[in-house]
């Protein structure tokens, strides 16, 4: 238990720090917003007035300062840039599309890295084994977006099956076969890269598992390879690839900005590549805020898994 | 917890350990008796096996001395310093003079280095007070080990079997010209042939280079045969120290004949193990009051439980904590 | 997210550093592959290109080709310009090639400065510990928390985007990459004995940072180092595409200028994304290669179980019956003749100790009898029947339930026997559940029985607990329990008592033995000890290099030993009647190569006894006597002869 409080005090830490430094840094590009948003003509008065109403005053651990207290209560302030929105709202808005695109990739990479390695590791050598190697191997060498067009080209424009872009979304809940068809083509390019990832570290684990003596002991014990695989196997050996998922998903929510871009889909990446170029600064700094909760929080929730999935870890054996 | 006693402690002696206390630090604030208050001795020349099975604290013992481990309460003396006491430049000078060899030969090499280097280690950090040729003494060295072939010296570790690697391990000791050796399981990881030849060279080499010699392991009939006195051990306490041939012709603690009658095929004439030990090791966090063995000692009682036993001498040179020392009808033997 | 990262390839990277540096240096003769090669050519090749491409005849990348009018627009690839032109005319190779540059710069730089940094801070968080630990975690933590694009973004906006920002900022944030892998490596390395040794010789930290760790971590960090830097050639491909990355002409940016054009003129996307893709391809085979130079694990034979000739069969009564078992191991060195022609048979009751040193064959032969060889290519021949089921050729249902109903085994090791992530009730009742019609509590009933039986205290507790919260000695009394769930005919022990105190050592063979005789079980006990034989068989057979060079009454074995070898065994185990500091007797030289072993007595090289017919003529045997070995020269005297 200790270990939990010690952790999540630790990560709480790191957000403190990564929002602060964040917050300098934005604080450090050239051009004041004020200036802008007031416009060519406006007196400095009338700039300083804007600028205690967008709540750019004050020296910068104020700022910050005021800034972590409403954004506890979700209040990130208003978009500078988008008028009328506010920068929680723009987040509501995107963030659903991310995760949607997260969460299929997710389910795609590990609905085929699992079997997949599974099958390698129980023939070692054999032909599935190096195919699926291969092509791995070989997908982890293309970049997203690479990767992206090519799909895109061949799924998209010459055989037509999805559309390229996404365009108009409609949620999940309202047209399910719709949004799938169009959300196929982004998810399954972020998702042939996770496999390629998850199935080379699954695989060695597995076969690593594969040679110990409870192992050996099974199989002398007349249990069918199925029922090793799936019972004794799969649990020890899915440590460091539970690991992968979680780091994983922590990066996506802000890291399938490539693909967003590619696809034209309008979640968070997209906005936050939109919100510093426009330097629409609450946004930024509400993203950030999200985006470090997130990896936080995913951390967290690893270090659970682990200790779910191994009892040594749970009481602290290891 | 008290220890088990000083009296039978000598003096003008090269190593001298009193009331050593090891402890280690545990979860939900508890704490590790590894080494509960051990005191002995080791005379010029001399070879002490410490004996005992897991969890009795020989391993740590001999790490301790070696200042491998932190050392809680005690005094640890070599020709009459304290290392306990030394910090920094002062304990890495004393260092010198004690080397140790460790259980897993291959472990202990540096596997990116070559054999030569390995050996040649102690000399490169510490110059040597040896005059002459330093090269030719590290050549001897390793002759005298059975290492003395050319382009041995250039090979990598993972190139030797585990017999030669611990003849390698105990060149790279020999050449610091250490006051005291310390070997810690020395040949558990190895065949039977080639323990045998391990141990035949450690007694040539003790009358080579009249080495002093600190012998830790687990087994009896390996500690029998290297020994002078053997100390036994048990969960972190001493039982038993006496000289070799008297220990195995006449076991007095409990513990050490229970020890001993579970040798495989023993002939020693001792009762059936399991008449005279039962039941599973205390945990170390929680050790039991009084006599540490009296939870599975046939003849425990009362006393046993409220007070700890002190190492009595019960014959010349053989002493014994117990409160029930058993006496026996000594065995049949050689010498 | 940090920009480039290692993400979840750091986190197998990572494992195996540690991995590596646990089992030990560098591999001798692990060659790196062809591809390897192919992939170095490449790497030197575009180098090479990119250094001398002013002295070399390509034309100027921003050369438009509609003004000189020497390439036309969106000329395809050809003899005029290897790789066609773009839009305006502009030679796709002189582009190509002139993005290698930065990408190249950019990923030589990071690697070095991330690299050597990285691992120092790693190197010494791994080994210092503690507080410097604590410290350079938090530090990583934060470091790979950090949204790495809004970074870039803020930090170009402010700076600018010249190489000199984006080296420093890709920098950055690979540090804590190496920093963690090495890390893990360091970690595990310090925990080896020769860190010790050194400390205790008096070396100083830094020396032993520099001389003893680092060496070893340096090859796991070359191998990552390449796959890092293909890692930074990705991610400033991915920002080029979105616009925000150098204002050279890149690879990125080339593939974004020619994304619009793709269905017409496909070449001017497709052709740098190419070069890109084999690009880091070739880095990360450099990258992989690498690792078969220190990870030896990798070295893993296809598996197969294939099934030789048949010998003859038993005539029914008993229990187990080999005849003419030959085990090989198809390795990449060779057929291992681990098992070469070794008949026993046993009767219910009967106890049967094997003894051998190790490689003898011995282990080799419980495994032959259940066919579990971990991941390995081996054939068997001969005739295995147990309870009369040929264990090689039956039906697989056949085989499985004999093996859960009929044979019980248990192995050396009690710290690895029991799996660590299932309860002991799980582990204990499966059998059961598994080959018999028990219900689940029938089967939970009959495990707290068998755990009285075995002698586990406290049964209810132990069985919703893990392995890991039971002794050394406690877990072997389970995996004996499992071994007997179901009441099997054949109880085979490897090593039972090996890895285990003294005093355990006597129970558990005690225990063993008791539970055999009152079953009537048929037990075979393989043991490197030969004392352990002496309370607990009926007969022995000793091992040797694949063979059974004696056997008979164990009784007899001890009293009259007729193979040298079995009086060296004898002789050469510490014994003791024998006095203090007497000399042991040794046996000089070490067994034969099972991969061709040699063509007379194998134990010739290595016998006091040996003459010249020795070494050409194996020995035979009359295995139908009771006491029988294969030597020409046997000691002892004794009136029963042999062939």
């Amino acid at each position: 238990m200790l270990i939990f409080v010690q952790r999540l005090g630790r990560l709480v830490f790191v957000f403190f720090v990564v929002t602060f430094v964040t917050f300098f840094l934005l604080d450090q590009a050239p051009g004041d917003p004020a200036e802008r948003f007031a416009g060519l003509n406006a007196t400095p008065e009338v700039v300083e007035g804007i600028r205690a109403n967008l709540g750019l005053n004050g020296s910068l651990l104020e700022r910050y300062t005021r800034w972590l207290g409403n954004a506890v209560r979700f209040d990130f302030g208003d978009s500078i840039v988008t008028r009328g929105f506010s920068s929680w709202d723009l987040i509501r808005e995107s963030l659903p599309k991310t995760l949607e695109l997260m969460v299929l990739a997710e389910i795609m990479a590990i609905g085929m890295a699992v079997p997949l390695a599974l099958a390698s590791a129980r023939r070692p050598g054999g032909f599935i084994d190096k195919a699926a190697s291969s092509t791995a191997f070989g997908l982890l060498a293309l970049p997203a977006f690479v990767l992206g067009i090519y799909m895109s080209f061949v799924f998209g424009v010459k055989l037509g099956w999805f559309p390229t872009i996404v365009d108009n979304l409609p949620g999940l809940n309202d047209d399910p076969l719709n949004n799938l068809r169009q959300m196929f083509l982004p998810s399954l390019t972020l998702a042939l890269n996770l496999v390629a990832v998850y199935l080379r570290l699954l695989r060695s684990d597995l076969i690593e598992t594969l040679q110990e003596d409870y192992v050996m002991l099974a199989q002398a014990r007349g249990l069918s390879e199925r029922r090793i695989m799936w019972r004794h196997v799969l649990r020890p050996s899915s440590l460091n690839f539970t690991t992968a998922v979680g780091l994983n998903i922590a990066g996506l929510i802000g890291g399938a900005f490539i693909i967003e871009v590619l696809f034209a889909i309008n979640g968070m990446g997209r906005l936050v590549i939109q919100s510093v170029i426009l330097e629409d600064f609450n946004v930024v700094a509400a993203v950030v805020a999200i985006l470090t909760v997130a990896y936080v929080m995913m951390n967290f929730l690893v270090d659970v898994l682990y200790s779910i999935l191994d009892p040594r870890i749970r009481h602290g054996a290891r | 917890m008290a220890g088990t006693g000083t009296a039978h402690l000598r003096s003008d002696v090269v190593l001298s350990v009193t009331e050593l206390v090891v402890e280690f630090p545990a979860r939900k604030k508890q704490v590790v008796h590894a080494v509960s208050g051990v005191s002995f001795d080791l005379d010029q020349g001399e070879t002490l096996g410490i004996v005992g099975e897991s969890g009795c604290g020989k391993t740590t013992t001999g790490r301790a001395i070696m200042q491998l481990e932190s050392v809680t309460s005690g005094s640890i003396r070599l020709n009459g310093v304290d290392l306990v006491t030394q910090q920094g430049e002062q304990l890495r000078q004393a260092r010198k003079k004690m080397q140790m060899i460790f259980q897993d030969p291959v472990s202990s090499l540096n596997p990116s280095r070559r054999v030569r280097d390995i050996v040649r280690e102690g000399i490169d950090i510490w110059g040597s007070t040896r005059e002459g040729d330093l090269d030719a003494w590290v050549a001897e060295v390793m002759a005298s080990v059975g290492l003395g072939d050319d382009g041995i010296a250039d090979r990598r570790p993972h190139e030797f079997s585990g017999g030669q690697c611990q003849r390698i391990n105990i060149a790279r000791a020999l050449v610091m010209e250490p006051d005291v050796l310390i070997l810690d399981e020395p040949v558990s990881a190895l065949d039977v042939s080639v323990q045998a030849q391990i141990l035949n060279l450690l007694e040539g080499l003790k009358r080579q280079f009249g080495l002093t010699m600190l012998f830790i392991s687990h087994d009896l009939a390996v500690v029998k045969n290297i020994s002078d006195r053997v100390m036994v051990m048990y969960l972190g306490k001493v039982c038993e120290i006496a000289g070799t041939a008297d220990l195995y012709a006449r076991p007095t603690h409990p513990y050490s004949r229970a020890l001993l009658a579970s040798i495989p095929g023993n002939t020693l004439g001792l009762p059936p193990a399991s008449e005279l030990i039962s039941g599973e090791l205390p945990s170390p966090l929680d050790p039991p009051s009084g006599c540490r063995f009296r939870t599975r000692c046939p003849h425990a009682s009362e006393v046993c439980a409220s007070t700890e036993p002190e190492l009595v001498e019960h014959a010349p040179g053989h002493w014994v904590a117990c409160h029930h020392p058993a006496v026996t009808e000594p065995r049949q033997q050689f010498v | 997210m940090a920009l480039v990262e290692p993400g979840p390839t750091g986190v197998k990277t990572e494992a195996e550093a540690v991995a590596a540096v646990k089992q030990g240096g560098p591999v001798p003769s692990r060659k790196l592959g062809v591809m390897f090669w192919f992939s170095a050519t490449w790497i030197v090749a575009l180098v090479f290109l990119a250094l001398f491409r002013d002295i070399l005849p390509i034309r100027d990348p921003d050369e438009l080709g509609i003004r000189t009018r020497e390439v036309a627009k969106f000329e395809g690839p050809g003899w005029n310009a290897f790789f066609g032109a773009d839009g305006q005319g502009r030679d796709m190779f002189a582009r190509v090639v002139q993005g290698a540059r930065p990408a190249l710069i950019l990923g030589l730089t990071v690697t070095i400065i991330g690299g050597l940094l990285g691992s120092a801070v790693g190197l010494t968080a791994g080994y210092l510990r503690g507080k410097v630990d604590s410290v350079s975690t938090i530090l990583i933590d934060i470091a790979l928390a950090f949204p790495g694009l809004v970074l870039l973004i803020s930090v170009r906006a402010t700076f600018g985007n010249s190489m000199f920002v984006f080296i420093t900022l890709f920098s950055l944030t690979s540090i804590p990459g190496y920093a963690r892998i090495v890390r893990g490596a360091s970690f595990a390395l310090s925990e080896r004995d020769f860190v010790d040794a050194a400390e205790a010789m008096g070396a100083t930290k830094r020396r032993i940072l520099l001389r003893e760790l680092a060496p070893n971590i340096a090859l796991p960090v070359l191998s990552f180092a390449f796959i890092g830097f293909a890692l930074v050639i990705v991610a400033e491909g991915g920002l080029a595409f979105i616009g925000l990355s150098l204002d050279e002409i890149t690879w990125g940016k080339l593939i974004a200028d020619g994304a619009g054009d793709i269905d017409k003129h496909a070449h001017v996307a497709l052709l740098p994304a190419t070069v890109m893709f084999l690009t880091i391809l070739a880095f990360n085979l450099v990258g992989d290669s690498m690792r078969s130079l220190y990870s030896p694990r990798e070295v893993v034979t296809q598996r197969r179980l294939r099934v030789g000739p048949v010998a003859d069969t038993g005539s029914g009564d008993e229990v187990l019956y080999i005849d003419d078992l030959f085990t090989a191991l198809h390795t990449p060195n060779g057929d291992v003749h681990a098992v070469d022609g070794v008949s026993l048979s046993l009767k219910a009751g009967e106890a049967l100790g094997v003894v051998g040193e190790s490689g003898s064959g011995k282990t080799m032969i419980l495994r032959s009898i259940v066919g579990a060889f971990a991941l390995a290519d081996v054939t068997r021949s001969g005739t295995i029947e147990v309870a009369g089921v040929d264990m090689l050729r039956a039906a697989p249902a056949d085989i499985l339930r004999t093996l859960g109903t009929q044979i019980g085994m248990v192995s050396q090791n009690p710290l690895t026997a029991l799996n660590p992530v299932r309860l002991i009730e799980h582990q204990i009742t499966e059998p059961m559940l598994v080959h018999t019609s028990m219900s689940k509590s029938q089967a939970r009933a009959r495990a707290l029985e068998l755990m009285q039986q075995v002698g586990i205290s406290a049964p209810e507790r132990r069985l919703r607990e893990y392995p890991h919260q039971l002794s050394g000695g406690m877990r072997q009394r389970v995996t004996i329990a499992i071994a007997l769930a179901n009441e099997p005919a054949l109880l085979l022990a490897d090593e039972p008592t090996t890895a285990l105190d003294v005093t355990v050592q006597d129970q558990i063979l005690r225990l063993l033995s008791g539970l055999q005789r009152d079953r009537q079980m048929a037990m075979v006990l393989v043991t490197h000890d030969l004392a352990v034989v002496k309370g607990f068989t009926d007969r022995v057979a000793i091992v040797y290099a694949g063979e059974v060079i004696e056997s008979g009454p164990t009784e007899q074995i001890f009293t009259n030993p007729r193979h040298r070898y079995t009086v060296a065994l004898i002789q050469s185990m510490p014994d003791l009647d024998l006095p203090s500091h007497s000399e042991l007797t040794t046996i000089e030289g070490t067994p034969p190569s099972l991969i061709s072993p040699p063509r007379g007595c194998r134990f010739a090289a290595r016998c006091p006894a040996a003459q010249d017919i020795c070494n050409t003529t194996p020995p035979s045997a009359d295995e139908r006597s009771e006491h029988w070995f294969r030597c020409h020269f046997p000691a002892g005297e004794n009136a029963q002869g042999h062939a």
